[in-house]
This record gives C-alpha cells, sequence and structure tokens, in this order.
C-alpha cells in the first residue's frame, strides 16, 4: 500500500521544527530514520498530514564527550554507533546493542532518537538507555529539559515527551571502574524485534563482588523496564554462577508479560530469566 | 482471543452497574469514542477514534448489550471495522459488591483481523490491555461522581494520573486521597 496523502517539509534548525510541531499539533509527526514510521505510513495505520524531517538540520547526529559524560545526537544513526571504536573503549554496550539492530538497511537509516521516541515495546535501545542510566534531552516551545531514563518510558509506544517535543541528544556517563556489560536478545525470525532482550551494565569490587548492576529488559512487556529485583539480587554477591541464576530468576517480576504468536507469556517468562542469566554471566566475565 | 481481569471500582454496585450501561458515560469512556448513538433497545452505532501511539484509526461499528441482570451482571456484543482492522468481540460483566467497593470481572473473546492483526499482531495482548485499564479507570471516576456534579473529563494522562494516584492509596493505604 502506499501512504495517504501528506505534506513534508524540511526545516534547517531544530527551532522552526520545534515551531512548525507547535503550529500542527494534530497532524504532524516528526520524520527521522523513518524506518518505524514509513512501514507504519505505507500501511496506513500512521496517517499523519504533515511530516517534519529533521535530517536536514545541522549537527543533531554526533558522538562528543564531555569529560566523563558523553553525549550522542539524537539523529546519530545504529550504524554510526556499532562502528564507533571509542564507543567501544569507554560504553562497548552502545555498540554492541546497535549492532543487533534490525538489518543492515535498519542501521544506515534509523536513529538512537526515533527508536527511543517511537518506543516500540520491543526496541532494543530502550533496553540499553534503562540500563545505562541514560538522560533524554527533549526542546520544545518553552525551552529544553532532561528526562531520565527510568521516567522515559509510560508505555506501549508511549513515552514522556510531551506533544511539541522533539528529543535532541542522549547523554550517558562513560564506564568506569572494573566493568562488564552486554546486551543479548532472541530475535523474532522475520522481524528481527527482540522477544526478549536484557541489556547489563555491572562493576565489581577488586575483590570481585558485584558493586553495582544495572539491568534494562526489553519485548517482555508494554515497554522496557529496569528489572529491580534481579538488580537487587545481584549487588553484593560473589557473581558466581548460582547467584546469578537465582537473581535472574526474577528478570519478569512485577512486570504484565506480553504473549503473542510467536511466544506464549509462559515462554517469554523463561526466557526472559535465561536470557538475563546469559547476560550478566557474559557481563561479570568481561568486568576485569 | 481471551481477554479477562478484574478491577475494582471504589464506588457502591448500583452506581458501577448505571455508569457501564449509561450511553452518555460509555461515549466518555471508551477510548476514543466520539460517538454512541442509540440505533435500539440496548443498541448502539459508534465511532472511535483510537489507537496507541502514532498507530491510529477510525473505526465505525456496534455495541449491543444483552442478558441484562441489574446490578450484577449483562453481556457486551461489539463489532467494528476500519482502515487498521476489524474485531469482533464478545464480554461478560459481573459485578460483586466487597465492603463498599465493586469487583467488576470481566472475561470475553475478541476476533480481531486485517492489517492490525496481521503486522502488530505482537502488540494486541497490551493494547486491549491498556485500552481495558483506561475503559475501567474513566468508569471509575464516573461511578464516584454525584449526580449533580459535572461529568468527569478523561484523556490519557487525566486516566495515568487517577491510576498513578489510586495506586498510591492501594499501596501505602491510604485512605484521603
Amino acid at each position: 500500500m502506499i501512504p495517504s496523502q501528506f505534506d513534508y517539509v524540511a526545516p534547517a534548525t531544530l527551532s522552526e521544527a520545534v515551531a512548525l510541531l507547535a503550529q500542527h499539533p494534530d497532524e504532524a509527526k516528526i520524520l527521522a530514520g523513518g524506518h518505524s514510521l514509513i512501514p507504519a505510513m505505507k500501511l496506513r495505520l500512521a496517517m499523519p498530514q504533515l511530516l517534519i524531517d529533521i535530517g536536514r538540520i545541522n549537527d543533531l547526529a554526533y558522538i562528543r564527550e564531555e569529560g566523563s559524560q558523553i553525549r550522542i545526537g539524537a539523529m546519530t544513526t545504529h550504524y554510526q554507533i556499532e562502528s564507533s571504536d571509542r564507543l567501544r573503549e569507554i560504553s562497548p554496550l552502545l555498540p554492541e546493542t546497535a549492532a543487533q539492530i534490525g538489518d543492515v538497511q535498519v542501521r544506515n537509516k534509523g536513529t538512537i532518537g526515533g527508536s527511543l521516541a517511537h518506543a516500540d515495546p520491543a526496541a532494543d535501545w530502550p533496553a540499553a538507555i534503562i540500563a545505562l542510566d541514560a538522560e533524554i534531552v527533549a526542546v520544545g516551545a518553552s525551552g529544553e529539559r532532561v528526562i531520565k531514563a527510568d521516567d522515559f518510558f509510560v508505555d506501549m509506544l508511549t513515552t514522556s515527551l510531551q506533544p511539541g517535543e522533539i528529543l535532541r541528544e542522549i547523554r550517558i556517563l562513560a564506564a568506569s571502574g572494573r566493568f562488564g556489560q552486554a546486551y543479548m536478545k532472541v530475535p523474532q525470525p522475520a522481524s528481527g524485534f527482540a522477544v526478549v532482550g536484557v541489556a547489563v551494565s555491572l562493576t565489581r569490587s577488586t575483590a570481585g563482588a558485584c558493586e553495582s548492576a544495572s539491568i534494562g529488559v526489553t519485548g517482555v512487556a508494554s515497554k522496557a523496564y529496569r528489572a529491580s529485583g534481579v538488580e537487587n539480587a545481584l549487588v553484593g554477591s560473589a557473581l558466581d554462577e548460582q547467584a546469578i541464576a537465582a537473581a535472574a530468576s526474577h528478570a519478569a517480576d512485577g512486570v504484565s508479560i506480553n504473549g503473542d504468536l510467536y511466544a506464549s507469556e509462559d515462554y517469554r517468562r523463561h526466557l526472559a530469566q535465561v536470557y538475563t542469566r546469559r547476560a550478566i554471566e557474559a557481563a561479570a566475565a568481561r568486568a576485569r | 482471543m481471551k481477554i479477562e481481569g478484574t478491577h475494582e471500582v471504589h464506588a457502591s454496585r448500583e452506581r458501577v452497574y448505571q455508569a457501564l450501561i449509561d450511553p452518555a458515560v460509555l461515549q466518555r469512556c471508551i477510548p476514543g469514542c466520539e460517538k454512541l448513538e442509540k440505533t435500539g433497545d440496548d443498541s448502539y452505532s459508534t465511532t472511535l477514534r483510537t489507537g496507541v501511539g502514532s498507530i491510529k484509526g477510525v473505526f465505525t461499528g456496534n455495541v449491543k448489550l444483552e442478558d441484562m441482570r441489574p446490578p450484577a451482571h449483562y453481556r457486551i456484543v461489539v463489532d467494528g471495522k476500519g482502515q487498521p482492522g476489524f474485531l469482533k468481540g464478545s464480554g461478560d460483566l459481573d459485578l460483586e459488591e466487597r465492603n463498599g467497593s465493586t469487583m467488576i470481572k470481566y472475561s470475553g473473546e475478541v476476533q480481531i483481523g486485517g492489517t492490525i492483526a496481521g503486522v502488530g499482531q505482537r502488540m494486541i495482548q497490551g493494547a486491549v490491555k491498556m485500552m481495558a485499564s483506561q475503559f475501567f479507570t474513566a468508569i471509575e471516576a464516573e461511578a464516584k461522581t454525584e449526580a449533580h456534579e459535572p461529568p468527569p473529563t478523561h484523556g490519557f494522562f487525566r486516566t495515568a494520573l487517577r491510576w498513578f494516584s489510586g495506586w498510591l492509596r492501594r499501596t501505602f493505604r491510604l485512605t484521603s486521597m
């Protein structure tokens, strides 16, 4: 199918984009990489009357460092993150997650900002962003604000971005100390979306015990969530096989688990526990 | 697919049942319902403009209320179609009084077809749960409004706020909130 008729505008600056969004509160949609929006438009599941293309705005795609803080522009593609040697050193969870998104074409056009704003319940970035305690910078008519990852994902396809706001930047603290990170997912064989995706970022003390653990899970519920039960069980433990397995059993606690034709609720719960265990084992082994 | 669940409403069973069969209330509470017009005894035609996130569509259809046994039970039969797909469903609602609150038990079957069923199948369960939750949260607000007060306004964030304050109340067992 082809999309329903729409108007298209490509502003040159972010403030122009924000102004356009404010002028058309109900009918406009921001176009970033387009790899979630355009397929929906072609199926006529989304029918915006105006597309505001932010791809022509200068300086929205970048990977920078401000001291120990990494700042990634919203229009940075998954490929740019996947192929960054610097990120592989200071925040390896980012390129590891990016490499598992969709396929080559999606990674070349899709953007981290677009993925987060769309908040697909089975998208990969939300899990990593929660595990990294990231901050999201949104700009709207009344100025800028910073949203913590834990407050960003509200429900299925729904974020705490207000209707007139555009996601501009993602901020992550560079990893330090004895850190280990991993992202593991079960891809749905046809779509590549995460049936279950677990992102882990942990640190070990000099003696080897778990000092901190941050775990984001996607694909399991209506939105990506923090697996606090697992984190609490992990911190202080020796990160041995039994401790990890015991902690991972809490992977799907406290959430309404999704069931679909590919994976029932019970199967997804099982997958969540298994993949949480595997991701923690990998992260723990990498924490030198 | 089967949909079932229970929702506790802090209002009397009579008030809740009244709210659940009143077309004016239903029109305000069903997410995205723009129109609910009587077409016969307990039959209505409806227009829904609804969806999740940016996946939205307009659906037209019919709603029929059957097997009405106030204030304990009725059955609702729905069918609708629109650009994103079509649905047919029926559900039984049973109301039980418990310590001044009403427990609404709902149990039904819904068949969804068309584009959303094919492409969006993995999100259907979550979307249905979300809409059921929005609906019952709105019904609670309606059932708690006295006859002389103006009807409450509903919308996603207002519903989310109400749900959150309800959650706070239940978790911390606060009585005045």
